[in-house]
């Protein structure tokens, strides 16, 4: 319609991304106290960015100058950067990135101290390390809803043993052929439930199928902070038929100093799954800045103490 | 010459054909989804198309209507139903429905409006009331076309039948999309190839039954001249 008012705002739009560019680039301590600088990385997802701010907060707190890259990429981009030192710390899962530097050689299975030793023997020669894994953990798994769970007394996966054949598991249609999915249950847990719904992973439609009750059993994994709000338990996979897939630092062997390794081991030590899906929930579903709901928790768990 | 041996493998293993996942179970799904969406249309759709031919009025409306209902992807509405309905065979009833309508509004239509006017003048000299001439006259003379529309769109549903697979309903589908899940090639080939024979099948068996309703009189019309005159003969 007219030009100059055209012009006019695009520049408006313009300076406000830039601005707004600005305003999130990096969040910095005050240069002064500096111990070191730190670069943490944050998958491109959004419990990515929860871990990288409550680690990377963390260290801040403790007087680091912390550079925070959130929503940086997958794992293939995440793990090149650090071992081309563009970052310095990112936050994992331990069976996962095992089995991303072992090129997918199936070494990862459910005891998560073994996977661990496992993961850190082929980041040695990388110049990396991979901390104590964390308790918290984001992990195919499986859930029944709390009506469900009261009726037939569920806890753990091996409480389904004598009930299953009047379930329904639903899952993605990959799940009758994978060994982690309807084999596994058969095999480790003797599950053999009445039928099979093919459905999607941890998507709408498994949500759906809980919803109007065409399954009893289903896949989702076990940090999702959606879980609270459907009313759904995650069962305890209590003979580890799923990879570990336990938080776990994994840093630059270059600025892995003691105090540093405290500092993340303090975080990992008091963090657990149910935290980690709160913590998802208020940023998905309620739409919370990463950075403050991680601070909140930091100041509850581990800056108190 | 491998493909071909896997694929016939496939069919050929009894645990295929049996259980909720068997060959019957599947076929029965997709045809039981096919045939009620498009009864469902062919009661919304062919009045509709039946009195705006009869009367005459409005004709390009419906035809303009339709064609944009035809426009609309069957994927989307399948979607949008599924955000409205929850889980179940109601979201996929609605999608293909939407997709049966269109072509049985308009093939009625043009039906209806081809009926010669002299015969209509005839059949209203002849002493018939307006519905009389309309269900004795009009309608079995626009059989063909009628049947038509019926047919384009039971195959048109027979074959979109499979996205019922995607919002994890029944159906052929199910192979098509387990099977692309499961890296299993054979079992998706197997499933495609099923929706085809029945899309054939489909056609063929509502090529017979339009065959069975058109009236003797149009069907001679369509017979060879030389032909009609040796029926007559033997007559």
């Amino acid at each position: 319609m007219n030009g100059k008012l055209n012009s006019v705002r695009v520049f408006a739009a313009l300076a406000a991304i830039a601005l707004a560019a600005v305003a999130c680039g990096s969040t910095s301590a005050p240069a002064s106290s500096s111990k070191g600088n730190i670069t943490i990385a944050g998958f491109a997802f959004s419990e990515g960015s929860v871990l990288a701010e409550l680690y990377g907060q963390a260290l801040q707190h403790d007087g680091y100058n912390v550079t925070f890259k959130l929503n940086l990429g997958s794992r293939e981009v995440v793990a090149p950067a650090i071992q081309s030192k563009a970052i310095d710390l990112y936050i994992g899962y331990a069976a996962t990135d095992l089995e991303y530097y072992n090129k997918s050689a199936g070494e990862a299975n459910g005891d998560v101290t073994a996977t661990t030793a496992k993961l850190n023997s082929h980041l040695q020669s990388l110049g990396l390390v991979a901390l104590t894994p964390s308790a918290a953990v984001d992990q195919n798994a499986f859930a029944v809803t709390k009506a469900t769970a009261e009726k037939y007394n569920l806890t753990k996966l091996s409480d389904l043993a004598p009930v299953a054949g009047q379930l329904v598991l639903g899952a993605g249609p990959e799940c009758p052929t994978r060994p982690y999915c309807k084999p596994g249950l058969e095999s480790v847990y003797g599950l053999h439930f009445k039928s099979f719904k093919a459905l999607d992973t941890d998507g709408s439609l498994t949500r759906a199928a809980f919803k109007n009750g065409s399954i009893d059993v289903g896949l989702v994994f076990s940090s999702d902070g959606d879980l609270n709000s459907l009313g759904l338990v995650v069962l305890q996979d209590d003979k580890h038929l799923e990879a570990a897939d336990n938080v776990v630092p994994i840093l630059r062997q270059a600025v892995a100093s003691d105090e540093v390794k405290n500092v993340l081991n303090a975080v990992s030590g008091k963090l657990t799954t149910a935290d980690l899906v709160q913590m998802n929930s208020q940023v998905q579903l309620n739409h919370q800045d990463p950075d403050a709901v991680t601070k909140v928790w930091l100041q509850q768990h581990v800056w108190s103490s | 010459m491998g493909a071909i041996e896997t694929v016939l493998k496939w069919f050929s293993d009894p645990s295929h054909w049996r259980g909720a996942d068997g060959i019957p179970t599947r076929l029965l799904e997709h045809v039981q989804l096919s045939a009620e969406s498009v009864a469902i249309g062919a009661v919304i759709a062919l009045p509709i198309g039946i009195a705006l031919g009869h009367y005459g009025k409005l004709g390009n409306l419906a035809i303009n209507v339709s064609n944009v209902g035809r426009a609309l992807p069957s994927f989307g509405i399948l979607v949008i139903a599924f955000q409205v309905f929850g889980l179940g065979d109601l979201p996929i009833i609605v999608a293909l429905t939407a997709l049966a309508i269109p072509p049985m509004v308009t093939n009625s239509y043009v039906g209806l409006r081809e009926v010669d006017p002299d015969i209509k003048d005839a059949a209203r000299g002849m002493g018939y009331r307006e519905l009389a001439q309309l269900l004795r006259v009009e309608i079995p003379l626009a059989v063909p076309l009628l049947m038509a529309g019926i047919r384009t769109s039971a195959v048109q549903v027979v074959a979109t039948a499979t996205l019922a697979a995607l919002i994890a309903g029944g159906g052929l589908g199910r192979y098509i999309i387990d099977g692309l899940a499961q890296f299993d090639y054979t079992k998706l080939f197997a499933g495609a190839l099923l929706v085809a024979l029945l899309a054939l099948a489909t056609e063929v068996s509502l090529a017979g039954v339009e065959r069975l309703l058109t009236p003797r009189g149009i069907r001679l019309m369509h017979v060879r001249a030389s032909r009609r005159a040796a029926q007559f003969k033997t007559a």
